[in-house]
């Protein structure tokens, strides 16, 4: 079959301007997109620059986006891009600096990321016989979260990276949950505190991207979540998100459901005066169209006292 | 047809009009609602899993108790509930542990037979579009509709597509558009989340995403977007001008609550649907409307 293949371009030791090669030729049936990109090198444009390196889905250094969906290009099939036409877009990945044609920065895209959250062991001293026994039990759910091999496509998939680049991504936090469970780690709440500042755990939407992007199913947005989760056990250390969750808390704690107009100030914080007139505008709004109630009620439902019970015993479980 | 109704704190709460839009259209449709007032809040995923499965494992058995499928109208209710259900439903032993720790002491229990569906899946699952085709009294010819489902009605896959056959479920709101007989300005950004969950760790971040779906939608010519989400109608309708002032872009599209949308289509007029509550105006819409009457 023959497809054309749209290559986005650029070098940085010529204009540095983007631009894209198209590149015709005849492609064998079950080919990949990669075998056709070592095609183009090595009989049309020895100039073309691209990454690859295991050539069997297990590194994920060949990511770039096929006609518009990040994927490897070791496992992605030709034809399964053709069906709309003969032509394939081949470009790297949404927001990263390129480098040259579809090679990115691997080190500004995940690499320094992932460097942030101390992605190493800290452990008290060993015992005198120098070896740490861990329960089989603890290490079965972290040998999951191992089995990732830094591919990025959750980083890829992710919903905020798009509007903020500095956003730390699915694939550092998880790693971040591999040594924050880890039973040999000797501070938890020193390693929640790296990943509780801005940039990191609170910032994540949990809008489960990641976990569909990520081909070993190791499911980067439920690791955030227990995290999370984990941050809300032992005391959240981001001031402003401690704020909104107490609230919140309280809130289906003391009357069963949220209050939300408690919810918004009490997240300001009550002696943050210039966040709480931050909240008038809309405050206002609201009470223009009718949203809000006058005066502003909230009521215990029905049973709250039975919800209130299961809340504290909850909150208990292994304090 | 009835359902142990499960409204959710917003559409009383920050969109009070979601809520009577809700009963008028169900009422209409001879869905019966039976309210279920003594139950929590689902934990909207603020609250962690141990004090949030609990208590909607509480909800669940009070359902279970009525012999009534719970209707929500909140993708964030149905997706923190449908997680819950999920783990309750897989794991007898986790379930045995919940009833016995937490739901024993006043003496319920839950069997995990409960259901969880949102009102746009009723539609297509329990109503059926067959039935629903003849009521459409007001079909919403020429107007353009972007949809956006909130996260939860599309991911996690557990709680959307237990079974492969489901899978249908992420497109039930593009449908149902079509089916109205208004036309689709489809939007890549839909099944993306709309930023409430970070507007208070990160109001920036948020506001952005709204910018970025509102403002797209806007290019597509929408004349108006609906979601079945009213946590993303806070942020889309609510914080529009915020994300417009951050922007500097002018945006002004109205967001509709999916029951709203069903419920011109059904013959209500806009009043009735309480579109005036919104913070964009609808007026422009509304005219559209009449004009189809």
């Amino acid at each position: 079959m023959q497809v054309t293949f749209k290559v986005y371009r650029k070098d940085p030791e010529k204009d540095g301007k983007p631009g894209r090669s198209n590149y015709t030729m005849d492609v064998p049936d079950g080919a990949t997109v990669l075998e056709s990109l070592f095609k183009i090198r090595d009989e049309m444009d020895p100039s073309l620059a691209f990454r690859c390196s295991c050539l069997r889905g297990h590194c994920g250094d060949c990511m770039v986006r096929v006609n518009g969906s990040s994927r490897l290009t070791c496992t992605a099939k030709v034809s399964a891009y053709t069906q709309k036409g003969p032509e394939i877009a081949l470009d790297p990945l949404r927001n990263v600096p390129v480098i040259k044609d579809l090679v990115f920065d691997w080190d500004a895209f995940m690499w320094n990321k992932i460097r942030a959250v101390k992605p190493w062991l800290e452990s008290a001293d060993l015992p005198a016989n120098g070896e740490t026994l861990v329960p089989d039990a603890a290490m079965r759910d972290l040998r999951k979260v191992m089995s990732c091999y830094q591919c990025g496509m959750c980083d890829e998939g992710c919903t905020v990276l798009p509007v903020d680049f500095d956003f730390l991504g699915p694939a550092a936090l998880t790693k971040a949950y591999r040594f924050v469970f880890d039973p040999r780690n000797q501070d938890k709440k020193e390693r929640l505190k790296i990943v509780e500042k801005p940039k990191g755990i609170w910032d994540c939407v949990h809008c489960y991207e990641a976990d569909e992007h990520c081909p070993r199913a190791i499911e980067p947005t439920k690791r955030i979540v227990a995290l999370r989760d984990e941050a809300f056990r032992v005391g959240i250390t981001n001031d402003k998100v401690a704020r909104h969750h107490q609230s919140f808390a309280a809130s289906v704690k003391e009357s069963g459901w949220l209050d939300e107009g408690r919810l918004a100030v009490e997240s300001e914080g009550l002696t943050n005066v210039k966040g709480l007139m931050k909240l008038l505008p809309t405050a206002a709004k609201a009470l223009t169209r009718g949203k809000a109630p006058i005066p502003y009620m909230h009521t215990k439902r029905p049973d709250a006292d039975k919800i209130k019970k299961i809340f504290e015993k909850a909150e208990q479980v292994e304090k | 047809m009835k359902y142990a109704f499960y409204p959710g704190c917003v559409s009383k709460g920050g969109c009070p009009e979601l809520y009577p839009s809700a009963v008028k259209v169900s009422e209409k449709l001879d869905i019966e609602l039976e309210e279920m007032k003594d139950v929590a809040c689902t934990g909207a995923g603020v609250l962690p899993q141990n004090i949030s499965d609990p208590i909607n494992a509480r909800t669940f058995a009070k359902a279970e108790r009525l012999g009534l499928p719970i209707m929500t109208i909140c993708s964030t209710c149905q997706g923190v509930m449908a997680q819950a259900n999920y783990r309750l439903k897989e794991d007898p032993d986790y379930r045995a542990k919940i009833n016995r720790e937490y739901l024993a002491e006043e003496g319920l229990e839950y069997k995990g037979t409960t259901e969880v569906k949102h009102l746009l899946w009723v539609l297509f699952e329990d109503y059926g579009i067959e039935r629903l085709k003849p009521l459409i009294k007001r079909p919403l010819t020429g107007l353009k509709v972007s949809p956006f489902y909130g996260c939860f009605l599309r991911r996690p896959p557990e709680a959307i597509t237990p079974t492969k056959d489901l899978n249908r479920r992420k497109s039930y709101l593009d449908e149902i558009i079509g089916i109205i007989g208004a036309e689709l300005a489809d939007i890549s950004g839909k099944g993306k989340c709309c930023g409430f969950p970070i507007l208070s760790a990160n109001e920036e971040n948020s506001l952005a995403m709204v910018a970025k779906h509102t403002g797209e939608s806007k290019e597509k010519g929408a004349d108006f977007m609906v979601t079945p989400c009213p946590l993303c109608h806070l942020n889309l309708d609510g914080n529009q001008s915020k994300a417009e002032a951050q922007t500097g872009k002018e945006i002004d599209l109205p967001i509709l609550h999916l029951p709203q949308f069903l419920g011109l289509a059904l013959g209500f007029d806009p009043e009735d649907m309480n579109l005036k509550r919104h913070i964009v105006s609808t007026d422009k819409v509304e005219k559209k409307v009449e004009m189809l009457s």
